[in-house]
């Protein structure tokens, strides 16, 4: 049977072709205004995974950033500290050095004694740096300090405080300060206070010489060892960096809109919307009864 | 034959003109009522009469038209098809707002939904690993964790309420079947009676078949035609209306999502009860699917399992972490999220420590401020099973289920859009051809009208001039 066209079946088609491209230029609407290839989930399953997916790894890499520069800082301050420390042990050889000739008077080895004494306090405050309140050289003790005033060394042997710079790699940024300065009666502050009570009295330093450049050749280990981690955490941040440029770049693709594209077609989609209501107001204006008398 | 017999056939003319023109008239004021089928006159010649006698043996002429029906131009085949795409239309069309409704409380991807909150909380464990002695970043880890659990708890309410509005919508479109069904009957009584007595019942007719399509979109069913006008209605099998008499539904069930799945909500036949009615098509089967529990798949009830899950998941998981930790002074064995029992975990999921004293950040024996075990949580955020992992899966399953149903339909409601456009092609009126009969009929009239005009004459001179030769 041929189909019979009535003034029913044409409203019914012009609303539903007006409708339909009304809803695409809603939804084209939507998407340059909200710069999101989709509204929710359900529009594009597989891309809503993907984001999800790429917003936590871009979520953890900012971590790892965070936790580089904050490893970066403490590693900073343990170096700067090490080599003030190196400095004074030098300057305490040079004066042990001068001590150890025979051609000091009493009053001169007094001198060097109290600038010994005071070297091995400044040395005592070097080793207790602290890092936004925590210990440099004893990173988990809660003590304040990393060496107490009777040379005890507050850290736990084996306790470090490593920071997360990928999901399974660590960086450790405090430094054993056991390893640097040795402990109680075996620590250079106490060789320190041996060398200056020793020059007071007139006995021989000579063999005290050696014994600080043992102490400073522990100290010159430890500065190189946190100098190559130093060095780790710098090519970590480069990747870091790397890393997160690329899932940002990723997660753009899969979740903003090509600006352009959507203009274009939002253009192309109003022309169609237009025509659709022209053609339609012009169709169902004429009738027979416009044509007889 | 008759002396007037050729004012009858005149006569008869007028009258089937004058019908033509009003049923004309009817369906050019019903162009644009909705359900209204058009109508047509039927008409037929009155042929001659019988010769009766040999001895008048004059040829006679027929005696005119007579109209033997309004004819209403529907069609039952196309009625049939309109009602079984609206059925699937009903059917996929409200699954599909109701799942659309389930996504947007679940939140998107972006800021601020669920798996952000998340993403926060792990994070600020992270930090409190890098500044364990500190108490801004122990107060960021404790209200991340109760914005976490305010926001898992909110998500639950919602699904709650939805699913008490999805059961107040089953009660509601229950009750318009029961009303259209009884609708039905009484009409099937007037028609009944009308047929009977030869009355036009076609307006009658219009109205019970779109009673029928509305009966058919909530709950489908079969319409059977009777001989004597009336129709049956089945659905799922069973009669809802049968002649005069229709049966009623009703909802039955779970009141509130608590009490799935021991009690499920559905639709019984009010004369059988503990009978399910097992609706397959329609509204009314689309929202009982809905309410279904989690192990049947319901869309509410699954995404409210998962929620619990989140929360039972985030809890245990954190905790078995937690509890082997020291916090700064050494205690151990401290939980960090507390369930409550007697509620759904969602909303019985709550934050034990009120500040950084009580959360165990160091490993046993390694120092105050030692960090390995918020760093151990702050890694839960990759761990396979874990909270992330599971809301994560969730949401892309209610993505493509979501983005399933609302093709489907889409795909129904073209469907019903193409049935409905094959029956309007028949059913509805076209102007231009009502104004075509108009001009027929006006003119049949005219014609009828001067026939009656000349036989009158005729008859005048036959009366009135007879015998008066050269008067």
């Amino acid at each position: 049977m041929i189909t019979r066209v009535t003034e029913s079946t044409q409203l019914a088609s012009a609303y539903r072709n007006i409708q339909r491209a009304n809803s695409e230029l809603a939804r084209l609407q939507e998407q340059g205004s909200s710069q999101q290839r989709f509204a929710r989930p359900s529009e594009d399953p597989v891309a809503a995974g993907d984001s999800m997916r790429l917003r936590k790894e871009i979520a953890a890499q900012t971590q790892y950033g965070r936790n580089i520069d904050d490893g970066n800082a403490w590693l900073t301050s343990a170096d700067s500290a090490l080599t003030t420390a190196l400095d004074l042990l030098h300057r305490v050889r040079d004066l042990a050095v001068q001590g150890s000739s025979g051609t000091n008077s009493s009053l001169s080895r007094e001198a060097l004694a109290d600038e010994v004494e005071e070297l091995r306090d400044e040395l005592l405050t070097t080793a207790n740096t602290q890092y936004l309140g925590r210990s440099v050289f004893a990173g988990t003790s809660d003590a304040g300090v990393a060496f107490t005033d009777d040379l005890t060394f507050t850290g736990t042997p084996g306790a470090t405080v490593e920071r997360r710079v990928g999901p399974d790699s660590t960086v450790q940024v405090d430094t054993d300060g056991q390893a640097a300065f040795g402990s109680g009666a075996d620590s250079v502050f106490a060789a320190l206070d041996r060398l200056a009570t020793d020059l007071r009295s007139g006995a021989e330093v000579g063999s005290h010489i050696n014994v600080i450049s043992d102490h400073m050749s522990n100290v010159t280990g430890v500065l190189s060892a946190v100098g190559s981690r130093q060095a780790r955490l710098d090519r970590q941040a480069d990747a870091n960096l790397a890393d997160l440029t690329d899932l940002e770049g990723r997660r753009s693709e899969v979740e903003d809109v090509d600006l352009a594209k959507v203009l274009i077609q939002l253009q192309g989609q109003e022309l169609a919307y237009q025509a659709a209501l022209s053609v339609t107001s012009s169709s169902l204006q004429t009738s027979l009864l416009d044509y007889l008398r | 034959m008759s002396t007037f017999a050729g004012l009858n056939t005149a006569l008869a003319g007028l009258n089937a003109a004058r019908l033509g023109l009003e049923v004309t008239g009817q369906n050019m004021t019903n162009v644009s009522t909705a359900g209204y089928t058009r109508q047509r006159v039927d008409t037929s010649t009155i042929g001659a009469p019988t010769q009766v006698s040999g001895y008048l043996n004059a040829l006679r002429a027929g005696q005119g038209v007579k109209v033997d029906q309004i004819e209403r131009l529907g069609d039952t085949f196309l009625e049939a098809r309109v009602r079984s795409a609206a059925t699937s239309a009903g059917f996929t069309s409200t699954r599909a707002e109701a799942m659309l409704a389930v996504e947007d409380i679940l939140g998107g991807t972006g800021e601020g939904s669920l798996s952000s909150t998340l993403q926060g909380f792990w994070s600020a464990w992270a930090d409190l690993s890098n500044q364990p002695s500190e108490v801004a970043p122990a107060g960021v880890v404790i209200e991340q964790a109760q914005v976490l659990s305010d926001q898992i708890a909110g998500a639950y309410h919602h699904m709650e309420d939805q699913w008490t509005a999805s059961r107040d919508r089953l009660t509601a479109q229950v009750d318009q079947l029961n009303t259209a069904a009884s609708a039905v009957a009484e009409l099937n009584a007037q028609v009944r009676v009308g047929l009977a007595a030869g009355a036009n019942v076609n307006h009658l007719l219009d109205e019970r078949a779109q009673l029928a399509a509305n009966i058919a979109e909530l709950a489908g069913g079969n319409v059977s035609h009777n001989e004597d006008g009336t129709i049956d209605v089945l659905v799922a099998g069973n009669p809802l209306v049968s002649g005069d008499t229709a049966n009623r539904l009703q909802v039955v069930g779970a009141t509130n999502i608590s009490q799935l799945p021991g009690q499920v909500a559905g639709v019984q036949w009010a004369n059988r009860p503990g009978v399910s009615a097992n609706l397959n098509g329609g509204k009314i089967a689309g929202s009982v699917s809905i309410l279904a529990p989690a192990s049947s798949g319901g869309p509410i009830a699954t995404s409210a399992q998962a929620l619990n899950e989140v929360a039972t998941t985030l809890a245990s998981t954190v905790n078995a972490i937690h509890a082997t930790g020291a916090t700064t002074d050494g205690t151990t064995g401290l939980d960090f999220f507390a369930l409550d029992p007697s509620s759904p975990a969602a909303l019985g999921l709550s934050v034990l420590p009120t500040s950084g004293d009580e959360i165990a950040t160091a490993a046993p024996g390694q120092g105050a401020y030692d960090r390995s075990i918020a760093d151990a949580i702050a890694q839960l955020a990759e761990a396979s099973g874990g909270a992330d992992e599971i809301w994560t899966r969730h949401v892309s399953r209610v993505a493509v289920d979501t983005s399933t149903a609302l093709s489907q339909a889409n795909l129904a409601d073209g469907a019903l859009g193409a049935a409905t456009g094959a029956q309007l092609a028949l059913t509805s009126v076209s102007m231009d051809e009502e104004t075509l009969n108009l001009m027929t009929y006006q003119r049949a009239y005219q014609g009828a009208a001067r026939v009656m005009t000349a036989v009158d004459e005729m008859l005048e001179t036959l009366i009135n001039r007879t015998g008066r030769v050269g008067l």
